[in-house]
């Protein structure tokens, strides 16, 4: 349907069938596979699984119809219900309802095939080169020119005309693939814009602009809530000279959905998508606790490695998440943000920023809507 | 005895990996740490990091490496991990003539960001892709020479040259430091056992590192 410069090329060849894990990526031996479970899943998993979906199917009603109802009237049980992981074959639907992007696509209707089609980014070539390096183990996004990496290409390619300030950033990928492993482009592009623009929670673009504003203030707040909440890990981090730039950065630009166990990535992107960052903060605080014995031993290149390598049993969602739901971090995440700020006083410049931008952007969407 | 290799080093060299994104860093730092070359890796994030303990000179030498993504505006993060840094290995694709053009702009970086003795090897990585070559060896030669950097082409893949590269400019940095502890009433380097990275001071940056202390 598009001129793009990657259709120009014929798809390359199918790569030889490899033995897949139930997400559709490569299986490692001697590795946590990423599905994480070794054996297969009984019965009764298989039955529970059943009447969870049937639940979830009553909850949203027919195509979601009676969802925004149901969250206005039992919010908790919502919250109760993707704390224990959204169904996987209903994920896709309800990101697009619990972020705010479906609103979106249905009223921006055509701006999708505007950006992809007629718009050209000065992006287009950083956004090549990294396509095959964006989950290149899995089927989807294996294949070269497939149609896996033709759809990121695009979802990142209109993103980078959409918001010309933001543009491509390395990371951005590892979202966008991550989404259309659970549906359409133009669905993965409005999620995208949700999740950057800020339908329902803070926008979060300040992690891809210039300076990375957000990542280097996410790192402070988290830098201070570890010491806060493991004062003993907190000084031996100080002595080893440790600091979460050095591990922590990724959980941040690409919501842990670049190097961990995709089972728990999408756990933890279920309640990310509801509940908004506070959770990356709560899951990586938790990894800390969790590993913490273990750590507070290690010096320092066994403890960079030990942070970014956390074991299997660390990694099970149905351990760290409840541990990561009990820890409480809103009020000094806020505080901490005040804090920060007052350090850098960045406050003007952000505001003029968002008001440039925003500009930018209306150019689209109100040229649709007249 | 067994735990000698791993544990035990008369010296540690931190050294930083930068270039424009996909020029082939991670691998370069795969091939050299852990002799792997990894055809389906992933755009690096922020920064990597790994360790090798190799002879230099006679001595045991520990490299600490950081590896930094490509992109320009993770230098927001990354230009951090220049402080300090002994070394740099500022990589560019033979194939690829704007990284090689972008290589006066990393310079500038380091300029700014690190210290200002810094050892400093340009390198010509992917020469395995021999008819795509779009950078002749004698200009990277001829402008390496000019900015007083060492250089030398890599395959990555093919493991050509990398093991030089990196023992090149670790006996380079060795050079500096022992000349730098004759000339220093410091103890010998050689004592040091512990620590994060040997700091070369002298830099107005580093006043509460002496020279060759750890920290």
């Amino acid at each position: 349907m598009a001129k793009k410069r990657i259709d120009d090329y014929e798809p390359g060849p199918v790569p030889p069938p490899a033995p897949l894990d139930r997400f559709g990526f490569v299986k490692r031996e001697l590795s946590y596979s990423h599905d994480g479970s070794m054996k297969e899943r009984s019965a009764y998993e298989y039955e529970r699984e059943e009447r969870r979906v049937r639940k979830w199917r009553k909850m949203i009603g027919v195509g979601g119809s009676d969802w925004t109802y149901y969250v206005k009237r039992k919010p908790h049980v919502v919250k109760r219900r993707i704390r224990k992981g959204i169904p996987d074959c209903l994920r896709g639907l309800i990101w697009q309802l619990i972020s705010g992007s479906r609103d979106l696509l249905l009223m921006n209707p055509g701006v999708y095939e505007q950006l992809v089609i007629y718009e050209t980014s000065a992006s287009e070539l950083d956004i090549i080169r990294d396509i095959s390096r964006t989950f290149p183990s899995h089927v989807f996004f294996r294949q070269r020119h497939g149609p896996g990496q033709r759809s990121l290409y695009n979802v990142l390619k209109a993103y980078s005309v959409f918001d010309r300030e933001v543009g491509y950033v390395q990371g951005m990928g590892f979202l966008a693939g991550l989404m259309l492993l659970y549906m359409s482009e133009e669905d993965a592009f409005w999620l995208l814009v949700a999740l950057l623009k800020g339908a329902v929670h803070a926008p979060m673009e300040g992690l891809y602009l210039v300076g990375l504003p957000l990542v280097q203030q996410y790192l402070f707040q988290f830098d201070n809530l570890a010491r806060e909440y493991l004062p003993k890990l907190g000084e031996h981090f100080t002595q080893e000279m440790i600091n979460p730039s050095m591990y922590a950065s990724q959980w941040f630009i690409t919501v842990f959905s670049y190097s961990f166990p995709f089972h728990l990535a999408l756990r933890i992107w279920d309640v990310f998508l509801y509940e908004g960052v506070q959770i990356v903060f709560k899951v990586g605080l938790a990894l800390l606790k969790y590993c913490h014995d273990d750590l507070i031993k290690l010096p320092f290149e066994k403890l960079i490695y030990a942070l970014r390598n956390f074991p299997e049993d660390a990694m099970d969602p149905d351990t760290l998440l409840p541990m990561a739901y009990s820890i409480k971090v809103s009020k000094r995440l806020e505080e901490l943000k005040q804090d920060y700020e007052k350090k850098n006083q960045k406050l003007v410049q952000s505001t003029e920023f968002n008001e440039k931008q925003q500009q930018s952007q209306e150019r689209f969407l109100s040229s649709k809507r007249s | 005895m067994a735990r000698r290799a791993d544990e035990e080093y008369d010296y540690l060299f931190k050294v930083v990996l930068i270039g424009d994104s996909g020029v082939g860093k991670s691998n370069l730092l795969s091939r050299f740490t852990r002799n792997e070359f990894c055809l389906e890796s992933k755009s690096t994030i922020g920064v990597e990091f790994a360790t090798r303990t190799l002879q230099v000179e006679g001595r045991t030498v520990k490299a600490q490496i950081w590896d930094t993504a490509g992109q320009e505006r993770y230098r927001a993060i990354t230009s951090a991990y220049y402080r300090g840094a002994l070394g740099a290995l500022l990589v560019y694709d033979v194939t690829k003539p704007t990284t090689f053009e972008n290589v006066s702009r990393w310079l500038k970086e380091l300029r700014d960001h690190a210290d200002s003795n810094i050892v400093i090897m340009l390198i010509g990585n992917k020469t395995d892709l021999k008819h795509l070559r779009a950078v002749a060896t004698e200009d990277a030669q001829g402008y390496a020479e000019k900015e007083g950097l060492s250089f030398i082409e890599t395959s990555a893949l093919e493991a050509t040259n990398v093991e030089k590269s990196f023992q090149t400019i670790l006996a380079e940095i060795y050079r500096i430091i022992s000349k730098k502890s004759l000339s220093s009433d410091e103890p010998g380097p050689a004592s040091i056992k512990e620590g994060k990275t040997l700091v070369v001071g002298g830099s107005e940056e580093n006043t509460k590192k002496p020279c060759c202390s750890s920290s």
